[in-house]
């Protein structure tokens, strides 16, 4: 059974990130990168389920630029057993990406490809439920529990006020929410090995998917900076800041 | 009660507390051994304050002992003979950048860590760090000469004060360097007052240069098998890499930090010694190298590497939560340090003088091993009581002491010497070092109201 994951290369979560001072976008100049969250948490549940003899395949793909094989190598070290890199400068949109790996998709025939829920640079949290429905393939989205048995998926999804179990048929798309897994740390001795795993590069135009972008950004803002806060001499005069300046009482 | 009095007229709005639980308070540092016994805690807000009560206590005979975030280890800031405590709490303004010089201007009492989110702030980096910076403060730090993890890259406090603002113990304000890059105008004071532990006056304002933002790091735990090894591994990753920290915690110590369950182990397999190394991100190609080369010697059995600012967090909590987790064990603390190329001779040493007299309690050794600075832990039992552990283990002080002095080592490498190791100085320092410190000391503070009874007896 082949197990797929996508994994994006973001910036690092602990990064405190700075917008660019013209406003199109953020500026990365030298700042962390890493695997996104939430693609990690895919990697090593797609690893464990070949340590449990389910997967035999783990195939990890990305899709950006070049500097993507870092991130891919990581993946390979953890336990992917070779990563596919398709390659483009263009900064894609949720769409183009499930379209590319759409394409990849039907080179590899998966049963499982199991997604990060969202990516924690653009938060957009779309591509698997894009991928699954141009695939037309069962989905399990905001995965804390994963078992395959009998060609089936059972899914524990996370969802608003509780949990929600689904059985899905393979092939399938997950989406992995926090719970799902604790990723394992890189070993070095896997490291080494790893370089000698297999990385192919392929681009959008080899797969022949149309990646044009449908959204333009206008603009990139921070959040507005939060105002020092004040000591007020009085229980009158917090009373009359709440209802004349913040407006939260009548 | 004349002497509160006096207090009051100094330290206006209930500036002086004499309530027993204020006195237990901030009369005890990290310790929490000896007798706490001060008679009142004052909180100074400006520098004249401090000056007048240097002439009350000269006036009144009353001994003074200076305080910061009271995390010191060697009781240098605990108050046990009647004295006046002078908290640094209430001074804790940063009033002065200046990106050109790259320095900051602050009170002794701001909080190092909250000096190091200034800097980053600013896109600069404090580079003093350790696991009690979220409380210690920067008159503290500099009373210590604090060093820390990052000191094979960054040095000691000492490495970044570039101006020091004092008061005597004669109630002399001497402003010392005032930032100055070059200054050779003869001795400079300033170094005599980074490390005086109090005794010689109060540091009240520091001039702190900053470095520029360090690059992203990344994070090492190697699993070593001998004690050897380690220094190997040492030698080996700083042939191909500058390392920004080299530390070592043995599997015990391992096994308190992981023992509560919430911090993984770094790998399955278990090993006698972990080694932590952080270096520059951009250097990843040439620590692999290391680490190949370490492999194929059999230097490590195994190790990781931090993917993510989150796991190389994950992984220095390994070392810097091992101080907090044996607390429950009463452990006995030594902070030791030898020549690094010492380090494995002196270890096996140690082990072997505690072996022989206990061989029943279990010895928790870690450290900033590539500073050649080692914290010997060693664990009560359930079956002792604290009085009767700390009893056997004092006996093996001397012993201890003397192996130290025959490495040509110190018996404190960091934490200072305060009332803990006031009377084994002799074992580091020699007679005619000591009398001149003592010298130093009587000019600086003649009436002896500067911290009495600690680093030396009165
Ligand atoms: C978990 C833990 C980890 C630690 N790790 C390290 C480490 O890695 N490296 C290291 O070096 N230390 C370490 N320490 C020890 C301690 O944190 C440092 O010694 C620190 O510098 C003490 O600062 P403080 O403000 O708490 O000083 P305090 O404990 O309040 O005082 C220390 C000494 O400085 C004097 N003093 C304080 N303020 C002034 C002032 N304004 N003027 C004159 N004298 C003053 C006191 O009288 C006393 O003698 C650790 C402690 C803990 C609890």
């Amino acid at each position: 059974m082949k197990v797929l994951v996508p994994v994006k290369r973001v910036v690092d979560a602990n990064v405190k990130v700075r917008v660019k001072s013209d406003g199109t976008g953020m500026d990365l100049a030298n700042v962390k990168m890493a695997v996104n969250p939430f693609c990690e948490i895919g990697i090593e549940e797609a690893v464990r389920l070949k340590e449990a003899d389910i997967a035999t395949e783990v195939i990890a793909v990305s899709v950006g630029a070049s500097q993507c094989k870092e991130q891919l190598r990581t993946c390979l070290a953890l336990g992917a057993d070779r990563a596919i890199l398709v390659e483009t400068d263009e900064e894609l949109e949720p769409l183009a990406i499930a379209k590319v790996l759409e394409a990849i998709y039907e080179q590899e025939r998966p049963e499982i490809v199991i997604f990060g829920k969202q990516s924690i640079d653009s938060d957009n949290g779309q591509t698997g439920q894009m991928f699954a429905a141009l695939t037309g393939i069962a989905q399990g989205t905001f995965a804390s529990e994963l078992r395959i048995t009998d060609g089936k998926a059972e899914v524990v999804r996370e969802i608003d006020g509780g949990l929600q179990t689904v059985l899905l048929s393979l092939p399938v798309a997950i989406s992995t929410d926090l719970r799902l897994n604790t990723p394992r740390y890189a070993s070095l001795p896997n490291i080494m090995k790893a370089k000698k795993k297999p990385m192919d590069v392929t681009s959008p135009g080899d797969l022949g998917v149309d990646v044009g972008a449908r959204t333009t950004v206008l603009n990139v803002a921070p959040p507005p900076e939060r105002a020092a806060g004040i000591k007020v001499e009085s229980v009158d005069e917090l009373v009359d800041k709440l209802r004349h300046e913040a407006k939260v009482i009548e | 009660m004349e002497n509160i009095e006096a207090l009051n007229e100094i330290f206006s709005r209930g500036r002086v507390k004499t309530d027993q639980a204020d006195l237990i308070h901030w009369g005890t540092d990290w310790t929490r051994s000896f007798e706490v016994a001060p008679q009142a805690v004052v909180f100074p807000e400006r520098i004249d304050e401090l000056v007048a009560l240097v002439k009350l206590a000269r006036e009144y005979s009353l001994k003074l002992v200076p305080s910061g975030g009271r995390t010191g280890l060697s009781g240098g800031a605990v108050a046990s003979n009647d004295e006046v405590i002078v908290s640094f709490d209430r001074m804790n303004q940063i009033h002065a950048f200046n990106p050109t010089d790259r320095i900051v201007g602050c009170q002794a009492g701001v909080i190092t860590q909250r000096l190091q989110e200034y800097a980053f702030e600013r896109g600069l980096f404090y580079p003093v760090d350790f696991a009690s910076s979220g409380s210690s403060q920067i008159g503290g730090n500099i009373a210590t000469n604090a060093g820390g993890i990052k000191v094979i890259r960054y040095g000691l406090t000492r490495d970044w004060v570039a101006g020091l603002t004092v008061v005597t113990g004669t109630g002399d304000i001497i402003r010392c360097n005032r930032g100055l890059v070059k200054n050779a105008t003869g001795y400079d004071l300033r170094h005599l007052f980074i490390g005086s532990e109090g005794t010689l006056g109060f540091i009240v304002e520091a001039e702190i240069r900053l470095a520029p933002g360090p690059k992203p790091q990344r994070v090492m735990v190697l699993g070593v098998n001998e004690l050897d090894d380690i220094l190997n591994l040492l030698q080996c990753f700083q042939q191909h890499v500058v390392l920004t920290a080299f530390e070592f915690f043995s599997e015990l110590a391992l096994q308190k930090v992981t023992k509560r369950g919430d911090i993984p182990r770094p790998f399955s397999e278990p090993c006698a010694f972990y080694a932590l190394v952080e270096f520059d991100a951009d250097a990843d190609e040439e620590a692999a190298i290391a680490f190949e080369e370490a492999l194929g010697r059999g230097w490590v059995t195994t190790g990781v590497i931090s993917q993510s600012d989150a796991q190389a967090a994950a992984l220095w909590s390994l070392r810097e939560n091992i101080s907090e987790s044996i607390a429950a064990d009463t452990p006995y603390k030594n902070d030791l340090s030898v020549r690094i190329s010492e380090v494995p001779g002196f270890l096996s040493d140690v082990d072997g003088i505690v072996n022989k007299h206990y061989p029943d309690l279990d010895v928790c050794w870690y450290g900033h091993i590539g500073d050649g600075n080692l914290h010997l832990n060693i664990l009560k039992p359930e079956s002792l009581t604290i009085d009767e552990f700390f009893e056997r283990c004092h006996r093996i002080d001397p012993e201890l002491f003397s192996l130290i002095e025959q490495r040509g080592g110190s018996i404190s490498a960091e934490h200072g010497v305060g009332l803990l190791k006031r009377d084994f100085l002799p074992f580091s320092r020699s007679d005619a070092e000591i009398g001149l410190m003592r010298e130093l000391k009587e000019v600086f503070d003649p009436s002896g109201i500067m911290n009495p009874g600690k680093l030396f007896s009165e």
